[in-house]
Parts: C-alpha cells; structure tokens; sequence
C-alpha cells in the first residue's frame, strides 16, 4: 500500500472528524446516514406463496457496501419501507439504496409520468414513490452514492438522478461534478442479474476501485440475460466514501 | 463517524498486513460466501507466477492498447464466482489506475478494462463495423470466436456490445463466452471470458412437458387464485447455475458447477404484474429437481 493512497485514505476521515465535530457542537445530525429500502413483501408471503431469497441478501450487501464507504447505513423493509418513512428519511440521507418494482408512472394529479418505486409497507397495496415526492423533500440537498435498484431507473428518460440532485451527465478524468454517483438498470432485469451487477459492484467499491470503475467492472459479469444493461450518472473517479468532498483513492 | 473511520483505516491495515500472510486454499466449500462479506482475496502467489502474470498483462497491454506505464498483481479467490485469477492493474505516473486485467492461473485472459469513460472520438460505427471490430478485439487477446457475433447496443458498455456466447452440444450457457464492449467509434473498452464447468449430461433427459408440468404445479401452489395469471412464455433448454431463489438454505452465491436445466418462464398480467412480471423455474433435466429461479420485478 503506497503512502498516496495513505494519505488520501486519510483524507475522509480527517474531514468527517471535523464535520462531526462541527455538527454536534451545532446540534444537527452527525454522521451521513444512508437508508436501504427493500421491497420483500411484494415478492414473499403474504402476496407469494413461497419465499424469495434473493431480495433479503441484496439489502444485506447493500447495508455492508454502504457501511463500508462510511455511511450510517440501515436497511429498512416491511412497514419500516413505506412512502411516508423514505419521504421523511431522505431528507438526512447522504447515500440511498432502493430494490423494488420501479417504472415510469404515469402521475394523474400532474397529467405527467416520473420514474417511481412501489414502497413495501408490509402488506401487499403498495404506493409509488414518484421522483418528485423525493425531490420536493431534498429540495436540492447534496447527495452520495444513490443506487435505484429497480427496473427502467436508469432509463434515459428516468426523473430519479434529478431528485437527489445528480445532474445526469458523465464527469471523466480530471472533471467532477461533486461526490455523486447514481447506478441503475436500463429496462426490465431479472433479479440475478442484479444480484451478480451489485455484488460485483460493492466487491469493486470495497476493493478501493473508484465508482466507475467500480461500474465497469461490475458490467463484466456472467449474466443470466443478455439484455443486461444498467447506467451511471456522476463523478467516475470518486471513491464512494461518505461526505461532502470528492475523494478519488487512485484517481483516473 | 469518527469512530467508523477509524474501523475502516484499521481494517485497511489488517487487510495489508493479510496480504503476506494470507494464504488461504482456492477450494471454498467449508468457508462459502455470505451476502454482505467480499468476493475476493487475496491469497498466496509466488514470484515467478507474479512475474508471469506481469508478462501476460504486458502482452495484452499491447495487443489492446491498455494504458499504464507501471503494473501490479496480485491473486485473488473469488468465492461469489468460484474462481482464482490473477489480477493486474495498471497504473499512470501518478499512481493511478487506469486499466485492469485478469487471467486464469494457466494465463489464459479473463477480463480486460480501460478505466475512465472515454467515450471514442471518432465516427460512431455501426452494428456491422461493431461486429468486425469486436472479432479485431477478440483475436488480438488470444481469443478463439466465430465469425458471427451477437451485436446490440449498451449503455452499460460505452456504444456496442458483441458477444459470443458459449453453445455445448446445442445447448446455450448463459452467461458464458465471450463478450467485447466497445465505444461508439469502435474503439476498445472491456472484454470478459467466463467457461464455468458443466456438471455431467443427465443419462435420461425429462421431456419438456413434464418439466412444463413441474413448474405450473410450483406456480399453482404458489399463486393460488392468480396462478391463472401466469401463462408460460418459454421453455428452454440450458446449462444453469443453480441459485437459492426459492430456497433460502442454499449458498447465496450462484452455483460454480452448472447443469442441464429446463428454463420455464411465466409471464404475469393483470394485478399480479404490478409486483411481479417474469418468472423463471430452473427444472434440473436429469431428475426434474428444481435448481433455482429468477424473477423480475
């Protein structure tokens, strides 16, 4: 491990110490908490039959992934992942991580489709959280790492990257827009998919890739499907780490 | 979060101090991976194989042009895919990545990536030019593919991608093969091998219907009332990792041996579409055990 890569590792840490210092003396939240919201009950009893396993471990790889870049990260589902509850939690949320039935909504009250999510609620009437619920509640808040792991979310007509104020351009090389990054899927994709796309992404993360290179590599895996396809919008050579400031470990 | 930094720099150091010592087996069977754990690491590997690693890196460096003036490797084991390679980034004069590539521990090529979303500069090509330019890709990294590519557009990719799946005995791997991802003028971006084992041809085959008859049986259970809902769309022969979508007891990590499998998927309309709207049942064509599944959402 070279002394570069000590000194930027030691970047993060000494910027949060000082924000958290800067925080609790002012009495707002410390920390950057991220919130990982997972549908399982549209996928298991009561509305299946069976249970599906595959939905739990994709919340557990995402609340370690999330925890490891520095986020105070939980998972939430059930009734714990309702449109309420995210619209409330987002506001603080630095990082987010949702797996769910995505779309493109149509919304009546606006005459108008947003890209949306159907929360869990624990039951099996499930509401869509639409991109502008989310937005209205950021209103323009700074986030992190957003991973919207559901289908048509990276979409190029997708409204999800606006409401966490990510612009949806591609910043390479020496060009950042901030520590930002949001990773979708294109169209429908079946949950192996995702499941091999995601842990080939935080393995990536947690291996010190930046975040695009962190996509790159998770796009070489063995997919089931060969219409996988997923996207990215942000800052390609950040490091993912948690916080205001754009740290790139080995840097493009 | 001062706290958690710390535990991460710890871990760093840990980790580091791991890379001399460790020097864990590539069998995985005692020690399997668990969702929320890493995939790889790093595990022993002497000089001579680091040397040759470097060498094959070198050569791929300029079959494909990856940049990079200065390289490292290492040896991981990829407990998620069943696999040790050895992995060896490039970096710049700053001593930052800037491509990676993997080969097998006989030096056969696995991965290959530029870093950096570079997208070409020049004329966007067309499927036909993405076609002959992936075939260039393929041959310079040593691969041996045929000459009629499956070419579809990525955005996941950078522009196109060309892939050359892997068929054994008429029968479809999904998954396997060879894939080349190029940017919009044709240029280079990533390439990936993946030959997983098959496990052996069942000595009697299940007939379609019966592993059709299977399935629906599953899904009529499961669905109950609204099972009538969900109307197979295909049924389908091929080699599949087993996978513990429909039985939680099982590995979290897909299965590293494969094997002969009906694929039966159900289409969902109506209600049920708003939760669910693919399924799959992976009927094993030998004993008609169910393998596993998919499901999109």
């Amino acid at each position: 491990m070279s002394r570069v890569r000590w000194w930027r590792r030691l970047v993060p840490p000494l910027v949060s110490a000082a924000l958290l210092l800067s925080t609790v003396a002012t009495g707002v939240q410390a920390g950057y908490p991220a919130s990982i919201d997972v549908n399982t009950s549209a996928f298991n009893p009561p509305c299946d039959g069976d249970a599906n396993a595959i939905v739990p471990k994709m919340q557990a790889a995402a609340v370690a992934a999330y925890g490891r870049l520095g986020h105070v990260a939980t998972g939430f589902t059930g009734a714990a992942f309702t449109r309420a509850a995210t619209l409330t939690r987002t506001v603080n949320d630095w990082g987010y991580y949702v797996h769910s039935h995505g779309d493109y909504y149509w919304h009546s009250g606006d005459s108008r489709r947003y890209t949306g999510f159907r929360e869990d609620s624990g039951d099996c009437f499930q509401s869509v959280i639409y991109s502008k619920d989310i937005k209205a509640k950021r209103a323009g808040r700074q986030s992190n790492l957003v991973f919207v792991s559901t289908c048509h979310a990276a979409d190029s007509n997708t409204t999800m990257p606006d409401a966490f104020a990510i612009a949806k351009t591609k910043s390479t090389g020496a060009t950042s827009q901030g520590p930002e990054f949001y990773v979708g899927y294109l169209g429908i994709q079946w949950d192996t998919d995702e499941w091999i796309f995601e842990q080939r992404y935080w393995n990536a993360l947690a291996n010190d890739r930046s975040v695009g290179a962190a996509f790159d590599i998770a796009m070489l895996g063995a997919f089931n499907h060969a219409g996988f396809d997923a996207d990215w919008w942000g800052t390609y050579a950040w490091s993912g780490l948690a916080g205001p400031i754009t740290v790139c470990p080995r840097c493009i | 979060m001062r706290i958690s930094s710390m535990s991460r720099l710890v871990f760093v150091t840990l980790a580091a101090a791991g890379l001399v010592v460790v020097g864990a087996p590539p069998s995985q069977g005692a020690d399997p991976f668990v969702a929320g754990g890493r995939s790889t690491r790093p595990v022993a590997i002497t000089s001579t194989q680091t040397d040759r690693a470097l060498a094959r890196a070198a050569d791929l460096a300029t079959a494909l042009g990856l940049p990079g003036v200065s390289r490292r490797a290492e040896r991981l084991d990829d407990r998620f895919e069943h696999h040790v390679y050895d992995e060896v980034v490039f970096l710049d004069r700053e001593g930052n990545d800037v491509s990676i590539a993997r080969f097998d521990t006989d030096g056969s090529v696995v991965l290959a990536a530029i870093f950096g979303w570079q997208r070409g500069h020049g004329q966007v090509i067309d499927r036909a030019t993405a076609a002959s330019r992936g075939l260039e890709v393929a041959t310079a990294a040593g691969l041996r593919v045929g000459p009629s590519p499956i070419v579809t557009a990525s955005q996941g990719a950078g522009g196109w991608s060309v892939a050359w799946p892997r068929i054994v005995g008429g029968v479809p791997v999904p998954g396997d093969g060879v894939r080349v991802s190029l940017w919009n003028d044709g240029s280079f971006h990533a390439l990936t091998r993946t030959e997983r084992p098959l496990a052996a041809v069942p000595t009697r085959r299940l007939a379609a219907g019966a592993a059709q008859a299977k399935a629906e049986s599953i899904v009529a259970d499961r669905f109950k009332v609204n099972a009538n809902a969900l109307p197979i769309r295909a049924t389908e022969l091929a080699w599949v990792a087993p996978n513990d979508t429909w039985a939680p007891e099982r590995p979290d990590a897909p299965g590293a041996v494969l094997r002969l499998a009906w694929v039966v998927r159900f289409e969902t309309s109506g209600a049920l579409a708003e939760r669910v709207r693919l399924i799959e049942y992976l009927i094993d064509a030998g004993d008609g055990s169910v393998l596993g599944g998919d499901v999109v959402e």
